[in-house]
């Protein structure tokens, strides 16, 4: 696209691979006989049908590729077809029986964890459905076992076990922060409430830990919606607020399923009837797809509705008005968790609709989206891996620009750092914005009142 | 509870204007309830961070720029976390403590009202406080403070430093169990859930032993079976731990690391023990995604879709209600009756004590209900707190708000 002193033109081989020290410690502890009892043991009693129909299904007919943004942003390598991951991974660990090297098992890493978004494009483009992330996530799950998870989202994840929060976030701090949030937001609204526990709300307001830890703005956003919406609401001040789950995507399943049931059992407590989370991709799937399944709820207990979807509701029910239209162009990034796994794109552009004057599909959208390249726990990875992620997701980069838009709407948060950091690093200068900045922005601060 | 013979049975209704008290302050929080019924309160708006509570009308003579987790205490009164020149402490009663602190939280009391816990943080250091004696020793991160019957308190407290996202110190374990402030020796990855016996003497709690190995700790001793989950244990008496543990991915309820139960289920949570301790229930899932419950072993025959939330004995044993869920309404059942109420939510049920009786607040399109033994008692209130069932059965308390004025009303059987 440009020269070489353009970031367009770097390559995977032209980004220094960090050494990780929880991978290369891992790997130095174990051994030969380890490996391969933990592969056969998680083949032998974690898989079923499902794996083996995916195994034997599969004709090696590379259609996956066209679907897989890191294929496509390393000019077509090979290595990053989908198919090739599968090839260079679980099929080689079945293949050889679990009796694999440790420099294969270096690579499996990488391939899962940073290769990978497990976003599930490619599943669309396969002729059979074969859900190729669950069989990366398959991969992740034994890394786990063998305690070869990269060290930044293992850390975190060690947090969700202590606190059952991501972040390392202090019971006294997220009360204190909403508390915080409370007081300022009464700026807008003298008598504005964030009610803590209050039993037998409609809704318990949930969201990521990175909220309380470095966007406390986006809960005064919330509560003045809320507020403004007339909405009998909650938020639990116990373990059990983060409905982020990165457990889900190191494989450590014990745990995923603990921070789910936090999550719907403080729902359970508190009386609500449904539950709004932020706008977060990640964690919806959590739960509504994995953690609550860990634990036997076929489906969440609760309704749980994604702010994409809430804020359809309040402006469609005109519980919140627009005062004046957002002016400058604006396009809109489908996360795959809430658009390809629950379909909320053509939602999300209703509201975008109701909420902006200037508005400009991206090529292509809604559930055939490029993914962000951050989801799926890449970002998670930490700062060491954040080179080879520019490079992985060129592809995404030029979606962007063909846009011709000032401002990019994320509406998750894993997708909102991606994005940051994929518009600093090929320098789009597009502003990026969560769906609730813009409402907040745009909307009228007046109190709702039933049939005015 | 245990003198609510004391309480006023006799009178059927006596009221108290709660709404008129938005025409004197800036704006009422939401309200809380006495256990006798006889006081309502609520925090309330006097100024700019101005705050005080109302009770029945009268306000607590000090002001804060904060308070909240307002909670009744005892069988009349109310206690909540105050602040003042941005230090905390607890008020009961408007009394407040002696020691203050710079975040206090996790408000715990004991059934007879004797005890009030909770955990705080000054300089960045972590107690658990209780009837205003804080711990002595702190430490740098607390979690999952509980408090016994007789004020023993204990946490999960981090008893060695651990510089950020060090995976390797974290693996060596860095946590313990403190009671009353003092650690006990061995430390874990990871521990949850400390129960105590009915006596606070005896403790358990579940623990992460490595990556991937659970194990139950009963009284400093680490049971010798690991496992690949558990949930909370509880103390079936002084000498025995029952506790839910996963093998094989399938949960079996153990009893002093030994088989206990020997039905396995795709989930078992939320042990519950008859008061006698004759009878030990939980919460399952069997077959997968249904949800029952099982008694001694045994399931309920009537299974529902989507979640059971609580499940609670009567005094005597004789009588188990389950709160669910089922194609998408909310219902109570008795003894596997269910009472097919179709509600958008079902409160705690209040069982008497040879548990012919059980009365439950619900709410239907927004209105909350009064329900005993199946029967609609009460309808069309805005607010209504969970029912209390006279010791002779024959009555049950309703206190809730209808109009803008609070009633607490008797109701005969």
């Amino acid at each position: 696209m440009k020269t070489k002193e353009n970031p367009m033109t770097d390559t995977p081989s032209s980004v220094e691979k960090p050494t990780d020290p929880a991978i290369e410690s891992g790997l130095e502890r174990l051994t030969p006989d380890r490996i391969q009892q933990v592969i056969q043991d998680v083949l032998k009693k974690e898989t079923g049908p499902r794996f083996k129909a995916y195994v034997e299904t599969c004709m090696h007919c590379g259609l996956c590729a066209e679907a897989c943004p890191y294929f496509l942003s390393n000019d077509r390598d090979p290595q990053f077809m989908p198919a090739a991951k599968v090839k260079n991974t679980i099929w080689e660990m079945l293949k050889k029986n679990g009796n694999v090297s440790k420099d294969f098992l270096r690579r499996a890493v990488r391939i899962s964890h940073l290769e990978c978004n497990v976003c599930k494009r490619c599943s669309m483009y396969c002729p059979f459905g074969i859900d190729i992330a669950y069989m990366m996530l398959l991969v992740r799950r034994i890394c786990h076992k063998l305690e070869i998870t990269p060290q930044y989202i293992q850390d975190t994840v060690n947090s969700h076990s202590v606190t059952l929060n991501q972040m390392w976030v202090k019971d006294d701090e997220w009360i204190d922060t909403l508390q915080w949030q409370e007081e300022d937001a009464r700026d807008e609204f003298e008598d504005l409430e964030i009610p803590l526990d209050k039993m037998g709300a409609d809704i318990m307001y949930s969201v990521i830990a990175p909220e309380p830890k470095f966007q406390a703005g986006l809960i005064y956003q919330a509560a003045t919606m809320m507020h403004a919406a007339g909405i009998n609401w909650t938020m639990p001040s116990t373990p059990g607020w983060d409905n982020s789950n990165m457990a889900m995507y190191t494989g450590d399943n014990e745990i995923s399923g603990r921070i789910a049931r936090a999550f719907f059992e403080t729902a359970a407590k508190l009386r609500v009837k449904r539950i709004v989370m932020g706008e977060c991709g990640h964690a919806f799937r959590s739960v509504y797809d994995m953690g609550n399944r860990w634990n036997s709820w076929v489906m969440p207990p609760f309704e749980v509705v994604h702010a994409l979807a809430f804020y359809h509701e309040l402006l469609t029910e005109g519980r919140i008005t627009i005062k004046e239209k957002y002016k400058k162009k604006v396009t809109l990034h489908d996360p795959c968790n809430v658009s390809r796994g629950r379909g909320l794109h053509d939602k999300a552009r209703e509201v975008v609709n109701m909420v902006c004057e200037d508005f400009v599909d991206m090529v292509p959208n809604r559930e055939h989206n490029y993914c962000c390249g951050a989801g799926g726990g890449v970002i998670n990875c930490g700062p060491p891996y954040k080179g080879e992620r520019m490079v992985n997701n060129r592809v995404k980069a030029e979606q962007l620009a063909a846009t011709g838009a000032e401002v990019l709407i994320a509406p998750c948060h894993n997708c909102h750092s991606g994005l940051e950091d994929i518009v600093h690093h090929y320098d789009l200068k597009m502003e990026i914005k969560f769906l609730g900045d813009l409402i907040y922005e745009t909307m009228d601060k007046k109190i709702y009142t039933p049939g005015a | 509870m245990s003198e609510k013979t004391s309480w006023d049975w006799e009178t059927e209704l006596k009221e108290i204007p709660f709404n008129e008290w938005k025409t004197h302050f800036n704006w009422v929080q939401a309200p809380q309830v006495s256990q006798n019924g006889e006081s309502i309160a609520a925090v309330v708006n006097l100024d700019e961070m101005v705050f005080s509570v109302c009770v029945n009308g009268q306000v607590w003579e000090e002001e804060y720029e904060k308070i909240w987790s307002l909670t009744s205490v005892s069988d009349s009164g109310f206690a909540a976390f105050v602040a003042r020149d941005e230090e905390w402490t607890l008020s009961v009663n408007g009394q407040e403590w002696t020691h203050w602190c710079d975040f206090i939280w996790q408000m715990m009391k004991s059934l007879d009202g004797q005890f009030l816990g909770a955990a705080f943080q000054t300089d960045s250091e972590y107690g658990v406080i209780v009837n205003d004696t804080p711990w002595e020793d702190r430490y740098e991160n607390l979690t999952g403070a509980v408090m016994a019957a007789d004020g023993t308190s204990a946490a999960v407290v981090q008893v060695v430093p651990m510089p950020g996202a060090d995976v390797e110190a974290f693996k060596k374990g860095v946590f313990s169990v403190a009671c009353n402030g003092v650690p006990e020796d061995r430390r874990f990855l990871n521990i949850w859930d400390i129960s105590f016996d009915t006596a606070g003497r005896q403790m358990g709690y579940g623990v992460r032993t490595d990556r991937e190995s659970y194990g139950i700790v009963q009284n400093d001793t680490l049971w010798k079976n690991r496992f690949e989950s558990v949930w909370k244990p509880e103390f079936l008496d002084e000498n025995s731990l029952l506790a839910p543990v996963r093998i094989n991915g399938k949960w079996q309820l153990y009893k002093n690391d030994a088989p206990f139960w020997q039905n396995k289920y795709d989930q078992l949570w939320h042990l519950t023990l008859s008061p006698d301790g004759k009878d030990v229930a939980a919460i399952v899932s069997a077959p997968y995604g249904r949800w029952r419950v099982a008694v001694n072993d045994t399931v309920w025959h009537v299974a529902w879709d989507t979640m059971i939330s609580d499940i609670y004995f009567s005094q005597d044993g004789s009588s188990l209600a389950a709160v669910y869920k089922h194609k998408d309404v909310w219902d109570l059942a008795v003894n596997q009756t269910p009472w097919q109420m179709a509600a958008d939510m079902v409160f705690v049920p209040c069982l008497s004590q040879d548990g012919s009786v059980v009365a439950v607040v619900i709410q239907k399109k927004g209105q909350y209900q009064l329900v005993v033994n199946k029967k609609t008692m009460a309808s069309g209130f805005s607010f209504m707190a969970d029912p209390v069932i006279s010791a002779d059965g024959s009555k049950v308390l309703l206190k809730g708000i209808e109009n803008g004025i609070y009633k607490r009303r008797i109701i005969r059987v």
